[in-house]
């Protein structure tokens, strides 16, 4: 089927509760604000930013850490290593279990990869973020509760898929990250009103489809 | 939850997919906030009750879980309501003149700058100067002052029932009382300014007092010997809450006399007359112990 929805694996949950200010420093955390840490493996590196972004909005949480791995879920270190490390930090672990729950709701049905073809193949992160949290909003240099259109798709797809979601709606680019990525996908962040970048996606995800189906068009 | 799920499946059923997805789990749902009654707690301790019959103020309210009970709210509302009145109130222009009174203002020009000039207040303008000058009665022992002070209100009630009972209780001790006059604007050391232009012994300004809660209506009355320009507090003796409620203005006319007399005999005022042989006149006012407790009457009832 296509466009069949790619779930995310969560590889492993961990918390500490009191961490070493040391290993605070070394992922990004602040040791006069922040004690306690979560992290989190998943296969998926983009869902899971979403993800990180979605925890902010449920728990008083920071995002100091994450980070993807090179080549992929595929090509991972471990068994738990997946394609992505992400940890949020807080001044109390009741913070950390609420800003995990959200975490992992929004992993197991919300934000995921689609497959783009019928064999599963190439995958498609058309995602739309109605209202972002301070993660994202401060990495995507807007503000908080701004709508955003993330799409991620493998290169040649992507750049395509780019292009028409541009110019299917009245959204502005506001990064597009050419490929390589530590994965090897090329990824972008649209915004504009929340119609608009739900009509980009759409879009995206649309051309994704098309040029999976016919890799060298008319030739 | 973000809507991409939706129109996935629409662009799938679009493109010729198949079913769409089951719906996603729904969120968690959050427990609703126990109920809890909160009983009114206001009967409080005995002593409490007690107390608070002595007081006009808002003493042993009780509480209903976290705060306070509708009818207090609304007691403090309406007791409020009436200083704010006050407060805004203005004594009318040719109020003195109707009374019989001489008209004097201070050098404040509006009533919002009286409220924000206190120093403004304290001093006489040209005109009233001047008029003072020639109209008063120089040289007696006792100058009244009549005033609106922080509540015109107060004083178009009941200063003119004062200003009769100390004059007379005055003239009834034998002191020379000077015409009455009657300043707009006035703080209260606005006196030592007029007691010094007629040459008054002792200056008596009898004002409107800074409302509070639920006294909109009370007068404060302000005795100087030797009224002069740079006289401090402590050289003063004031008597305060004279309202229906409080001591009446029948009865604190009398005192006030019996101060003057004080001041005139002793040659001095503030914290160095000595009162300790007006015991018997002024009664428990001159005494050093506490005040035999006395039910006091709310100038609002609020209905329960």
């Amino acid at each position: 089927m296509i466009l069949e929805p790619l779930p995310p694996r969560i590889l492993s949950v961990q918390r500490i509760p009191n961490a070493d200010p040391a290993l605070l420093l070394a992922y990004g955390a602040d040791p006069a604000r922040h004690s306690s840490l979560g992290l989190v493996t998943v296969d998926q590196d983009d869902p899971t930013y979403v993800a990180l972004d979605e925890a902010t909005k449920h728990a008083q949480v920071d995002v100091v850490f994450a980070k993807s791995f090179y080549a992929g879920a595929a090509h991972g270190s471990g068994p738990l290593s997946g394609e992505i490390l992400g940890v949020i930090a807080a001044s109390d672990p009741e913070e950390i279990n609420e800003g995990l729950k959200a975490l992992v709701r929004c992993l197991e049905s919300d934000a995921r990869f689609y497959a783009a073809d019928e064999a599963k193949k190439t995958g498609v992160f058309p995602h739309v973020i109605s209202s972002l949290g301070h993660y994202l909003s401060a990495a995507a240099g807007l503000s908080v509760g701004a709508p955003m259109a993330y799409l991620v798709a493998p290169p040649m797809e992507a750049t395509i898929g780019f292009d028409m979601a541009l110019k299917a709606a009245d959204v502005r680019a506001v990064k597009i990250f050419p490929p390589p990525s530590e994965t090897n996908f090329a990824s972008a962040w649209l915004t504009g009103t929340l119609e608009s970048c739900e009509a980009a996606a759409v879009a995206f995800c649309e051309a994704v489809v098309r040029v999976a189906a016919s890799p060298k068009g008319e030739l | 939850m973000s809507r991409t799920r939706q129109l996935i499946d629409a662009l799938r059923e679009q493109l010729g997919g198949s079913a769409p997805e089951p719906p996603p789990p729904p969120l968690p749902r959050v427990p609703e906030p126990p109920v809890r009654v909160f009983p009114r707690r206001s009967e409080g301790t005995r002593y409490a009750r007690e107390t608070a019959a002595h007081t006009t103020a808002v003493l042993g309210i009780g509480q209903v879980g976290t705060r306070y009970a509708t009818d207090v709210v609304l007691q403090f509302q309406a007791e409020l309501a009436v200083a704010h009145e006050a407060v805004g109130t203005e004594l009318p222009e040719d109020w003195p003149a109707q009374n019989g009174l001489l008209g004097l203002r201070s050098r404040v020009s509006n009533h919002r700058e009286f409220l924000l000039r206190p120093d403004l207040g304290r001093l006489l303008d040209e005109p009233s100067l001047a008029l003072l000058k020639k109209e008063a009665r120089h040289g007696v022992d006792v100058q009244p002052i009549l005033a609106d002070g922080l509540s015109a209100v107060a004083c178009m009630q009941s200063g003119l029932a004062l200003l009769e009972s100390f004059t007379k209780a005055c003239q009834a001790r034998g002191l020379t009382v000077g015409i009455p006059v009657c300043a707009r604007y006035a703080r209260v050391w606005l006196e030592d300014e007029i007691g010094q232009t007629v040459g008054a012994k002792v200056a008596a300004i009898l004002l409107g007092e800074r409302p509070g809660l639920g006294t909109g209506d009370g007068l404060s009355a302000y005795l100087v010997y030797n009224p002069k320009v740079g006289n401090t507090d402590g050289d003063r003796n004031m008597m305060s809450n004279i309202h229906p409620r409080g001591t009446p203005p029948a009865v604190a006319g009398d005192r006030l006399a019996v101060l003057a007399r004080a001041m005139v005999d002793q040659k001095r005022s503030g914290v160095a007359l000595d009162l300790s042989r007006l015991t018997a006149e002024l009664g428990e006012a001159a005494s050093r112990h506490p005040r035999a407790p006395q039910v006091r009457v709310r100038l609002l009832e609020v209905e329960k």
